[in-house]
């Protein structure tokens, strides 16, 4: 077709032009995807962290900050030199009533709401009176146990869990002498579906092994909520709720409510947890997000702008053959479309040019960056703080236990999460950028088109005289 | 062919008005061949665009075959081009990017002509001017000479009723302009055109049938060989 013989070797002839054109668009294209797939990889990895800080699924949590319940139960081996103690407390959390957990729920805009047991196993072996000094200083053991509501699988610190082996609880045994084992727990002991595990004492069949992600502090076992109310004796207590609200938009109102009606339990959504983010990966999200789209929409109109002058330039240089098309009879509209038919051409391959240079540009930044990390500040005294899996790690040892135990307390109380980071380039944002690629061709393309309007076929032949 | 009748052309240039034609009024016959001459800046390729159509004259009436151009409008006028009137330029105004025969093609690209049918045209264009052998080639692999005989076959391929030719060997040598001169003289007769050429050349002037002179947008005729023929 005549159309695209002469397409092709214009573009041939005005290669430079093409090329520079094609390039200026590839740039900005590039910027926008790779500034679309860093920024959609640091809300990921937000989202990552937050999720494995707070659970999946898990809107709102709801901790106390009154006095922590050490209480729990005490299982002396009567042994006449040494002393075995094995107990089950919830040495850094507050507890509240299982009501609250109820009254919760009853609120509007809540969707669900579950009760939870953050509690520490400690078994400590006490030397006897009258034993010679130990050798060596022997730590107490200490096992992270949560009790979850087998009625809300969907909801809590099991939520997020993925099922390695065996199966979790059923809604039909809340009260079992069952549990759930972490993997890495598992693993360090050797659990296995079907393994037995004692916990203050008490016998407990391994039914399921799950596996959280990565630095989101997992609990080593989770049994029901009733066994670890019973072991821990805080019959009737749970020391977090886990709220779910009826939808993203009502979070922050859900949050109020919840305030109100408990005025001494501290309250964390995921925004505010966001908020107590810090690290790089919070300068990352705001770099992308800010720099990076002004970077990007800027690179976009420049090139647009590029493209534009220099389709333009180029049909002033043109003006004699134009001239003399319109002298054979060419319609304006039919000489505008072979310089759009160009400037498309140079924007299908800036486009592609673009593409690869995005990917490029996307897999290079993933490839260089560190991992991220997030550090999240936990309350001081570990129990006001933000509930969810954090304080069954990280501030355990605070003063409740007493004694050698002391020495473990995690003095600031911040946990760091490091999260590897990807730059996900998706088919989406290859489809807007090649979308802009040719529209900016096809602004491009129009430019030059009024150009050509303004010729008269006259003028241009009075050129040549 | 053509009938003018006080025809002017004023150009404005910032403040200045330039009065390219100052009424000019002709009669030109079907298949008649008129040589217009005149000295650089006096009007007449401005007279060749107002009878191209290419533009509008500012005053005065434009008749073309019979139809009073000012009536029609711009995409007739567009049609009327590209069906009846064949240009040729000093320059040659070939595509540069484009073969010999693909300029030639160009022309019938406005018309619709199948792919087919505008490949045989274009042959026999090429062949017409005698350059069948070269119709591959760029205009910058062909010679001035050659370069005006592919305008020459673009404008005719289209069979036009009248050729416009604007100082057609005006860069060319000696000899060349001999043999364009002598090929549009052969095609002119072949054809029936109706010929309109500007030149600054008496001894291509001397060929034609009549001789106008452009002097300050005004023109009169010097030389009438078909009266001195009657
Ligand atoms: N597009 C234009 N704008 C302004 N002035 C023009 C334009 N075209 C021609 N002229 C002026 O009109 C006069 C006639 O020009 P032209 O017809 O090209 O003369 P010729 O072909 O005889 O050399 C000249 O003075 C020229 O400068
Ligand atoms: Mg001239």
């Amino acid at each position: 077709m005549f159309f695209f013989t002469y397409l092709r070797r214009e573009l041939r002839r005005r290669m430079r032009q093409a090329v520079v054109t094609a390039l200026g668009l590839a740039v900005g294209i590039g910027l926008v995807i790779t500034v679309t797939a860093l920024s959609s990889g640091a809300r990921t990895a937000q989202g990552k962290v937050l999720g494995a800080l707070f659970g999946v699924g898990t809107d709102i949590t709801v901790t106390t900050a009154t006095a922590p319940a050490p209480g729990g139960m005490a299982q002396i081996t009567p042994e006449p030199y040494v002393q075995h103690s094995d107990t089950l407390s919830s040495p850094t959390q507050g507890t509240m009533s299982a009501s609250a957990v109820a009254a919760i729920a009853r609120l509007r805009d809540v969707s669900a709401a579950a009760g939870g047991l953050l509690l520490t196993e400690i078994k400590t072996t006490i030397p006897a009176d009258n034993a010679p000094p130990p050798t060596g200083f022997q730590p107490p053991v200490q096992v992270s146990v949560t009790g979850v509501d087998p009625g809300h699988g969907a909801l809590g610190p099991l939520a997020a869990a993925r099922l390695a082996s065996g199966r979790a609880f059923t809604a039909s045994q809340p009260d079992a002498h069952v549990a759930v084992a972490d993997a890495a727990y598992a693993a360090a002991h050797g659990l296995r579906a079907g393994s037995a595990v004692t916990i203050a004492g008490a016998r407990f069949t391994v039914t399921g092994i799950v596996r959280q992600a990565a630095g989101s502090n997992a609990p080593q076992l989770y049994i029901p909520l009733a066994r670890a109310q019973a072991l821990s004796g805080l019959d009737g207590k749970v020391n977090t709720v886990y709220v779910q609200a009826a939808s993203a938009a009502d979070v922050a109102a859900v949050t109020g409510e919840i305030s109100r009606l408990l005025p001494s339990a501290t309250v964390t959504n995921s925004a505010s947890l966001a908020n107590s983010v810090t690290g790089s990966l919070k300068t990352t999200a705001q770099l992308a997000s800010s720099l990076g789209t002004w970077l990007a929409v800027l690179a976009l109109l420049a090139s647009v702008a590029v493209a534009s002058l220099l389709t333009v330039a180029a049909v002033g240089r043109r003006v004699r053959e134009f001239g003399t098309l319109k002298a054979l009879g060419w319609r304006s509209g039919r000489i505008t479309a072979q310089v759009m038919g160009e400037t498309l051409a140079m924007g299908i391959a800036g486009a592609a040019a673009g593409v690869a240079l995005g990917l490029g540009g996307a897999a290079a930044a993933a490839a260089v960056a560190p991992k991220l990390t997030a550090t999240v500040q936990t309350s001081n005294t570990g129990q006001g703080g933000f509930g969810g899996g954090l304080s069954a790690g990280g501030g355990i040892f605070h003063g409740t236990v007493g004694g050698p135990v002391q020495a473990f307390a995690n003095p600031n109380a911040t946990h760091t999460v490091a999260v590897p980071f990807t730059a996900p380039v998706t088919v989406g944002a290859i489809v807007v950028a090649v979308t802009l690629a040719i529209a900016a061709a096809l602004i491009a393309g129009a430019a030059g088109g009024w150009r050509i309007s303004q010729l008269r076929p006259a003028q241009a032949l009075a050129r040549v005289a | 062919m053509y009938e003018l009748s006080n025809v002017t052309k004023n150009y404005q240039k910032g403040r200045r008005t330039i009065a390219a034609l100052r009424g000019v009024s002709l009669v030109i016959g079907d298949g008649e061949w008129l040589a217009v001459q005149g000295r650089t800046g006096h009007g007449k390729s401005t007279l060749l665009q107002v009878l191209g159509t290419l533009d509008r004259p500012s005053t005065g009436t434009v008749s073309f075959a019979g139809r009073d151009l000012a009536q029609l409008r711009e995409a007739h006028v567009t049609r009327l081009r590209a069906e009846s009137i064949g240009f040729i330029f000093q320059a040659f105004n070939l595509v540069p990017t484009l073969s010999a025969a693909e300029n030639v093609e160009s022309a019938l690209i406005p018309l619709g002509a199948r792919p087919a049918q505008r490949r045989r045209r274009v042959t026999a264009a090429l062949e017409s001017v005698g350059l069948a052998d070269r119709a591959r080639h760029l205009p910058s692999e062909l010679s001035g000479g050659q370069q005006q005989r592919v305008a020459i076959a673009r404008a005719l391929v289209k069979e036009p009723r009248v050729l416009l030719a604007d100082e057609p060997t005006g860069n060319l040598d000696e000899d060349t302009r001999d043999e364009i001169t002598a090929l549009l003289e052969k095609l002119w007769r072949d054809l029936g055109l109706t010929l309109v050429l500007v030149t600054h050349d008496s001894a291509v002037a001397r060929r034609a049938q009549r001789v106008a002179i452009m002097h300050k947008g005004r023109l009169s005729i010097r030389h009438d060989t078909r009266r001195a023929a009657q």
